[in-house]
């Protein structure tokens, strides 16, 4: 019957994933907070590293990604593909624009700008 | 005519065959589940692709301007964002507990989790609603309607935007899988459910934990990193 091919995930496993997402989430805002001297420039991989840690364990655990078929897997995967490509290629774009031939390197201006001076070499 | 009062026969005996549950398109309960959750699988891909462009725009004008965005984000009070990351990770927990009991055929407690998750899920919504009215009392608005005496920079309401579009939408996220859950909340009641058949309960659950995965990285974005 159905029932017996579905992977039950056992409840104390679900609990252990629960409070690791807690810790990881009081870890996370404390080092938000905290000065970390010369280590500053670690502020944003590590939030960024420790959203990515406690995204999986919700995706393999609370989804049940781990035990569930490859294909859905699959699906998943595929889509988070192609955030990589948009975000790699945006920033390609923004980050180099203007290197190659003679393209603008002024990003798209706001209502804003009025207020500020153009910036040196502008 | 023979013809058709015997297929309609044949139709009777099919359902005769099967429960009520499984659908006539579908040869097994199980093949009708798998079809389900890959459907949800790939809607999930779907709104994870919807959210990456807010997420491209943010790195877009993180990367422009990133002395705004480390003030800006100051504005925003950590200690409610923590409380709300907090607040929908015990969501996710209770709804995958949902998800648990339903296999195992626990109605009373398949129903609880159901509630509870609804019941976290309004906190949310309470806490977002404090943080919004606190920021429209200090007249930080999204664009050029951003008028706060105490942070004046240029390209500042520029973060406010990517703040409120996103947490907005993710919010309207929030408000539709509290009716979602609810739903499915009344229908466990009823007894719609059992360890045969609990697909709803298992996609809704699903949609639930991603709404949690974007404000796991919504939290850091906007309110830690500066």
């Amino acid at each position: 019957m159905a029932h017996a091919t579905h992977h039950i995930i056992p409840r104390p496993l679900l609990l252990k994933v629960f409070l690791t997402l807690v810790a990881l989430t009081i870890i996370t805002a404390l080092t938000g907070q905290a000065d970390l001297g010369v280590f500053n420039f670690l502020h944003v991989p590590l939030a960024i590293g420790i959203a990515v840690i406690k995204a999986s364990l919700v995706v393999l655990f609370f989804m049940g990604l781990k035990y569930d078929r490859p294909v859905n897997a699959l699906a998943f995967i595929i889509g988070l593909l192609m955030v990589g490509v948009f975000l790699a290629f945006t920033l390609l774009d923004m980050l180099y624009r203007g290197d190659i031939g003679n393209l603008s390197p002024e990003p798209i201006r706001g209502p804003q700008i009025e207020q500020v001076e153009a910036p040196a070499g502008h | 005519m023979a013809g058709v009062s015997e297929a309609a026969t044949g139709h009777a005996e099919a359902h005769a065959h099967h429960p009520p549950y499984l659908q006539h398109h579908f040869v097994s309960a199980e093949q009708q589940f798998d079809a389900a959750k890959l459907g949800m699988w790939i809607f999930l891909a779907t709104e994870i692709l919807l959210f990456s462009g807010m997420f491209v725009a943010y790195a877009v004008y993180r990367v422009w301007h990133p002395e705004v965005f480390q003030a800006a984000s100051k504005l925003l009070d950590w200690r409610l964002g923590g409380l709300n990351t907090l607040v929908l990770l015990a969501s996710s927990y209770t709804v995958a507990l949902a998800v648990h009991y339903a296999q195992l055929g626990d109605k009373k407690r398949l129903v609880q989790n159901l509630w509870l998750t609804v019941a976290l899920a309004g906190v949310f919504m309470v806490v977002k609603y404090f943080e919004y009215s606190e920021k429209f009392h200090h007249n930080i608005f999204p664009g050029g309607n951003y008028a706060y005496e105490g942070l004046q920079l240029p390209y500042v309401g520029q973060f406010f935007s990517i703040y409120f579009v996103m947490t907005g939408i993710h919010g309207l996220h929030v408000l539709v899988g509290m009716g979602v859950l609810t739903w499915i909340a009344l229908r466990a009641q009823r007894g719609d459910f059992s360890s045969e058949y609990y697909t709803p309960v298992e996609i809704s659950a699903l949609y639930w934990h991603l709404v949690d995965i974007i404000w796991i990285f919504l939290f850091p974005l906007l309110y830690l990193i500066h």
